[in-house]
């Protein structure tokens, strides 16, 4: 660290890299020294907008730059060869998701980074959210009694066109569809509150707009414990105006329906501790929040690049809230859906 | 310099829009499919004595000003806050096309954008825009349609300022606001849900005479870092340099009415942007601001 700031490096100046920069740009203890990026029309808006100095990729970034973290930002089929270089440089990384696309790879990374006591994260941002970690915290107290159903649901109108099939989007090898780019989302939100499953089963892949990638995908989730849970995901849904997660908790003792914005819950009994009565009970984003120093696009994003940082400063814990490994657990169940979809769909013909 | 309406008609309830419950934001969104529904709403702030709008660049912005604009005898006396851009339309543009394919298509591409794309073509590329330039067409794309109203704050909407405010892009900040105060005759407007921050940062800048519309009620939703930050910059800020505009007043109804107008009341605020689809909560909100 140079003055006590934490170095860091921006790799991939697309939406999430100029959004991340923005929310960690803010924070007292970091100053964003270097942005790679390879577009020549981004590197110009930049240069005249930001004092960062900018490169045309991360390993010249790497080379002509002192870092102590980078924040990396691009489609995920190049993430392997960028984190191994910065590993190399012993930087510590906070990735956007899904991270990568083999589990052979996230398990690697994952083993090198915590090897080398480098703080990891992926931007699995749910699990910052101030709703869904209540979740978490009522269902670790039990007040659902034992969980035996639940649904993780997420919408959005990203793809309502046809698709011309370009760009690195447009296939599973680059990361793209609805899989990769939107369910990772709900299935890590899945892993978090109930752990991966042991199997998955009757998954399916629907194209609605997207040539080559799927627009919907659906499947069940079976724990030996008893649970079942489902997931279904559509990006081509025109009536949600913004993206949104819907979950569903069913438990012996009572139920939760939450998203992004609140929770209804449903006891069989009065819970005196955390003020809940017996019937429906509900709680807004506002009885939950927690501010966060700046806001640009969800107290969750800034949450969980501060997260980040604070980990870094932490001589002791260094594992994050959502770390290599756990991206790596919501690879290895994508692959699952894709092996058990393919199977199906063989099926079907 | 002109001075700010104490109180200006929000438009966030005619089109879904609810932070804290998206079942309410759908049946609103259902409710105001028809225009003669917002229309109705309109004519009830106009009969309680509202004389500003408040209204985002979002799709269904150019038909309801049309209707304005259709009607000078009863609407001619109004003023106009709009808010640009609609961030949801670039978030998906973005998604799907990459930063500079969206700023491609928008500025050079016909008929995506109305006007635009026919005002840049002639062999200009994006390579060859400055920065400035290409911001102060963006903005002129997106305020076409507010054209023949009579404009008194430019707003910049808050994910863009944010975004910008993060980056730290001074000169941004001062072009915008030079281009809003001589293009529209208008006064440059900045939404954020970071107060304290922006304020600090625009007196760094030596930048003033800006309106600040923020978040502001009592239990601190949508108000980074916190109230107390807030309270602190507004007891110390001049109301000339930066005259503040407080939204959110009710914390999307975590806040009862009365409650939040006592709090907003007790604070140095010029002007309450407020949203009600009824004649009665217009009128009560009416009664409360002080």
């Amino acid at each position: 660290m140079s003055g006590g700031k934490i170095r860091v490096g921006i790799v991939g100046a697309g939406r999430m890299g100029i959004t991340h920069y923005a929310i960690i740009n803010s924070h007292p203890d970091v100053e964003v020294t270097a942005v790679a990026e390879p577009s020549s029309v981004m590197r110009l808006f930049l240069d005249k907008s930001v004092k960062a100095a900018t490169y045309k990729d991360a390993e010249t970034m790497f080379d002509k730059q002192a870092l102590d973290a980078i924040l990396l930002c691009t489609p995920p089929a190049l993430n392997h060869g960028i984190l191994t270089a910065a590993h190399r440089k012993g930087l510590h990384a906070f990735v956007e998701k899904p991270f990568l696309l083999s589990v052979r790879e996230g398990e690697e990374l994952a083993a090198l980074f915590d090897g080398s006591r480098l703080v990891n994260q992926v931007g699995y941002v749910n699990r910052f959210n101030d709703v869904f970690v209540a979740v978490k915290r009522y269902l670790q107290a039990g007040l659902l009694g034992e969980i035996l159903r639940f649904r993780s649901e997420m919408y959005s109108s990203t793809v309502v066109r046809e698709e011309a099939g370009e760009g690195w989007r447009s296939s599973h090898a680059n990361g793209g569809g609805a899989t990769y780019e939107m369910a990772s989302h709900a299935i890590d939100l899945i892993n978090f509150l109930f752990g991966p499953p042991d199997k998955v089963a009757g998954s399916r892949l629907t194209h609605v707009f997207s040539k080559n990638v799927e627009d919907v995908v659906s499947s069940t989730f079976a724990y030996k414990s008893g649970c079942t849970g489902a997931l279904y995901v559509n990006w081509s849904d025109a009536s949600f105006r913004k993206p949104t997660n819907k979950l569903e908790v069913f438990g012996r003792r009572g139920k939760i329906l939450a998203d992004q914005h609140g929770l209804k819950l449903f006891l069989d009994h009065d819970d005196p501790e955390r003020g809940f009565k017996r019937g429906w009970n509900t709680l807004y984003i506002t009885d939950v929040f927690n501010s966060v120093p700046f806001y640009v696009r969800g107290v969750e994003f800034t949450a969980q690049l501060y997260h980040f940082i604070e980990k870094i400063k932490a001589a002791e814990d260094r594992r994050t809230m959502c770390s290599f490994a756990d991206a790596t657990a919501t690879l290895a169940v994508i692959d699952e859906i894709f092996r058990d979809a393919a199977v199906i769909e063989k099926e079907m013909v | 310099m002109s001075t700010i309406d104490q109180i200006v008609f929000g438009d966030n309830q005619f089109f879904g829009i609810n932070h804290m419950s998206q079942d309410k934001a759908q049946q609103l969104a259902e409710r105001f499919h028809d225009l003669d529904a917002i229309f109705s709403v309109y004519d009830a702030a106009i009969d309680a004595g509202l004389r500003a709008v408040m209204l985002n660049s979002n799709s269904r912005a150019a038909e309801i000003c049309d209707r304005f604009r259709s009607n000078p005898s009863r609407y001619a006396g109004l003023s106009w806050y709009p808010s640009i851009p609609y961030p949801h339309k670039y978030a998906n543009w973005v998604a799907e096309k990459g930063i500079v394919g969206t700023l491609n298509d928008v500025l050079f591409q016909k008929g995506r954008l109305s006007g635009i794309g026919k005002l840049a073509q002639g062999g200009l590329a994006l390579m060859s825009m400055d920065i400035v330039r290409m911001m102060k067409m963006l903005v002129d794309a997106e305020m076409q349609m507010f054209d023949g109203l009579n404009i008194k704050v430019v707003f910049l909407q808050n994910i863009v300022t944010d975004l910008l405010l993060g980056l730290d892009t001074a000169d941004i900040f001062r072009e915008y606001c030079e281009h809003v105060r001589r293009k529209y005759g208008a006064m440059p407007g900045l939404i954020t849900q970071n107060m304290p921050y922006l304020r600090n940062k625009l007196m760094e800048w030596g930048i003033s005479g800006v309106v600040i519309c923020s978040s502001i009620n009592k239990i601190g939703y949508l108000m980074s870092p916190g109230v107390e930050a807030y309270k602190q910059a507004l007891a110390e800020n001049d109301p000339e340099a930066f005259p503040m505009m407080a939204m959110s007043t009710l914390a999307s109804g975590a806040v009862p009415p009365k409650e939040a107008y006592d709090f907003v009341n007790s604070l140095n605020i010029q002007s309450v942007v407020f949203g009600a689809s009824s004649r009665p909560h217009i009128e009560e909100t009416i009664r409360l601001i002080k």
